[in-house]
């Protein structure tokens, strides 16, 4: 096989690096066809914020590398960039990564839940770009099936892993159901806009806003549909909400302990979860003493998600095992892509031998007796092919070496001269048989 | 027949032990596909513990509650059973562990100990006297319950404060859950030990001349009745709920056990029959 992929990706190129070889949908289109032109019969390309990568057939058998890689840099100017930054994968190995790429287990975050939409994003755009054919994509079914496997049979994507979805999951063990619960996020920069969509996402039933400058918290409420507190008159609306999540840049203390007990005693002792994300933090920590105060600040739910990490880690080779299953499984398949012409071929030899004897006596016997030889030929042709071709389908099914299965199909080819053109050119003079005694050859 | 209670008399315990380990091994591992094989498990052992119940009440012509170890074979049951209809209603499978473990001691203590008695006091076999204890013990096993989820809900309160992460946490449903089932076993239980007090008020003055309501067993069920009442009243009033209220609540059932111990020590009591 000749599909040949490069990356550039957390383990080996730094953020900005990735960033700067990031290629969104219209700049992957617009790619396309000049790879199509220099590089590749098929292809894809898959870019998320933290990998680009790029798969393809080349259409001269001696591709170098190095040329996927100008090629890349002849469209996006990039300084710094090294070969260094890539990996290079071919055949079998291409296959393989590709595959482990599907399952998020070379992801920077172990089990990563969105990459198996954007492998299926790529595979989108190039078949709708005419970029793929039968081998690319029974490649991109295999891949798809086998991400979708290792979600479903291993817990490769359990659990929280960032912070502010495992305040989500701290917030799931003291509520029942999230529907009927108000929350308010303090702070309206990329910590408190990540945790209102994780709210948002779990149908939390209210979310509220406050936020120092109001034109952000403004921006922010309409994105996730809530209403917003005046960050000034926030300890007066504190006690109407059941998950306050604080995540500010102020470099002093916003709630105190007072503030919270105070909000205690509005509340009449109802629980409440109060998440810091913020660095430094915005509550002070004592509050944690207060009885039905579930207080966390980063620290704590750093533990979830070191614990989830560790968990995901423990996967690992249930997952491996699934690609190593599937890779085999793809080989058997395309190893028999590689048997089936040379089989039909052998059949073809045969039959036109079968034909051409049978011409020659067809006026010398009776239609009976030519009916009996046709039939006897037949059974005697199908006899003789028989375990060639099952031992073939074997070979090419049993093992991912396409060496073996070429090396079989050569020497088949050698031995019935099937090499030079079709079998209609079939001559016996030219055959060299070696003659036994009691051989005859007509 | 004799032959197959005995039978069932070992088989019990260990048919109790052997679920409580598939319930602990689910807790600790998560094992897909146990969660199913545990409930059918638990469901044979209801339905061969139903038949060991019939078969002892036949045998001996009487139902399982003339003493102590019958009453704890009756116990275990009605705490399975309890606890198998709220998993069933609720789907929250997670928990058994911390239930069927009192089964067990339950049915371990009665199959040890328990004798067969053909021979019991002719008030034992009054219907009235079934309907009563079967009706207190279904109460009191709601009670069980109900601490064994407060207990899991002061567990899981205190492991998300100090920020422990470990198996507690991530196995045990919400605490808001934890304390509807507490509630909602307590109030099971309340219901049931009212039932067995208005039957006991009614019937036991006919059937025992030295009948008094100042026995200590009346008086002690009194207490925990009033004391079952008051948390009731509190959640449904809006007065008290989390914490406190599961606090209270294990101090009811505290005073339950207690009233058992009492009513064991004062021999003189007309209440007692063995």
């Amino acid at each position: 096989m000749n599909l040949v992929g490069i990356t550039i990706n957390h383990r080996t190129a730094p953020i900005e690096l990735r960033e700067a070889l990031h290629f969104s949908k219209n700049e992957i289109v617009d790619l396309i066809p000049k790879m199509k032109e220099d590089l590749f019969h098929e292809g894809f390309i898959i870019s998320t914020c933290n990998r680009t990568e790029i798969y393809g057939v080349p259409k001269v058998s001696k591709l170098h590398f190095q040329n996927i890689i100008d090629f890349l840099l002849s469209y996006k100017k990039i300084e710094g960039l090294k070969p260094e930054h890539f990996e290079k994968y071919f055949s079998c190995g291409a296959v393989k990564h590709l595959f482990k790429v599907s399952t998020g287990i070379d992801s920077l975050i172990v089990g990563d839940s969105q990459i198996l939409g954007q492998v299926k994003e790529a595979f989108e755009i190039s078949e709708d770009m005419n970029f793929s054919k039968s081998v690319l994509r029974r490649i991109f079914d295999v891949t798809v099936k086998v991400g979708k496997r290792a979600i479903r049979e291993t817990e490769i994507g359990e659990g929280a892993v960032t912070v502010s979805y495992a305040s989500v999951q701290v917030v799931e063990k003291i509520f029942a159901s999230l529907d009927k619960k108000k929350a308010l996020v303090i702070g309206a920069g990329e910590t408190g806009e990540l945790a209102a969509i994780h709210l948002k996402d779990r149908e939390v039933g209210e979310i509220a806003i406050s936020n120092r400058t109001l034109a952000r918290a403004e921006k922010l409420a309409e994105k996730i549909h809530g209403e917003i507190i005046p960050f000034t008159q926030l300890k007066d609306h504190l006690h109407h909400f059941d998950i306050i999540i604080s995540a500010t840049s102020s470099s002093d203390l916003i709630l105190t302990k007072d503030d919270i007990k105070q909000m205690m005693k509005k509340r009449k002792g109802l629980p409440i979860v109060i998440m810091d994300i913020a660095i430094p933090r915005d509550i002070d920590p004592s509050v944690q003493e207060i009885d039905n105060v579930f207080y966390h600040d980063i620290d704590s739910l750093e533990v979830i998600v070191k614990q989830n990490m560790k968990k995901r880690e423990k996967e690992i080779p249930k997952v491996e095992a699934i690609v190593m299953e599937e890779l085999v499984s793809f080989f058997s398949w395309y190893n028999t892509l590689e048997v089936v012409p040379t089989i039909k071929r052998v059949r073809e030899f045969f039959e036109d031998i079968r034909k051409d004897e049978l011409d020659k006596i067809k006026n010398k016997v009776t239609d009976d007796d030519f009916a009996k030889l046709e039939d006897m030929t037949r059974r005697m042709i199908g006899r003789l092919l028989h375990n060639p071709t099952i031992k073939l389908r074997e070979i090419a099914e049993q093992g991912t070496n396409i060496q073996e299965v070429e090396t079989h199909s050569v020497i088949l080819k050698e031995l019935f001269g099937l090499n030079n053109g079709h079998s209609k050119n079939y001559n016996p003079e030219n055959i060299d048989i070696p003659k036994k005694e009691g051989t005859k050859v007509d | 027949m004799l032959a197959t209670i005995h039978f069932l008399n070992i088989l019990l315990p260990v048919l109790y032990l052997a679920g409580l380990l598939v319930y602990y091994y689910d807790f600790t591992k998560e094992v897909k596909g146990l969660s199913n094989t545990k409930r059918i498990f638990l469901f044979v052992t209801l339905v061969i513990h139903t038949f060991y119940l019939f078969a002892r009440t036949v045998e001996f012509n009487h139902p399982p509650i003339t003493n102590k170890f019958e009453i704890f074979t009756v116990l275990a049951f009605s705490i399975t059973f309890a606890y198998f209809i709220l998993e069933l209603l609720t789907d929250i499978r997670n928990t058994g562990l911390f239930i069927i473990v009192f089964a067990f001691a339950f049915q371990l203590f009665s199959s040890l100990f328990i004798e067969d008695l053909i021979e019991v006091q002719e008030v034992l076999r009054n219907r009235l006297l079934g309907l009563h204890v079967i009706s207190a013990l279904l109460g009191y096993s709601g009670f069980t319950i109900s601490t064994v989820y407060g207990l899991l809900y002061l567990m899981l309160y205190k492991a998300i404060k100090i920020s422990k992460f470990g198996l507690i946490f991530n196995r045990l449903p919400s605490l808001e859950t934890l304390e509807k089932l507490s509630f909602s076993s307590l109030i099971i239980g309340f219901i049931l030990l009212t039932f067995a007090i208005i039957i006991g008020i009614i019937w036991l003055p006919s059937a025992f001349p030295n009948f008094s309501y100042a026995d200590p067993k009346l008086v002690v069920t009194g207490i925990v009745w009033l004391i079952y009442g008051l948390v009731i009243g509190a959640k449904i009033s809006g007065f008290w709920y989390g914490r406190k209220l599961i606090i209270f609540s294990q101090i009811g059932f505290a005073i339950a056990i207690l009233s058992v111990i009492v009513t064991i020590v004062f021999k003189a009591s007309f209440h007692s029959f063995y």
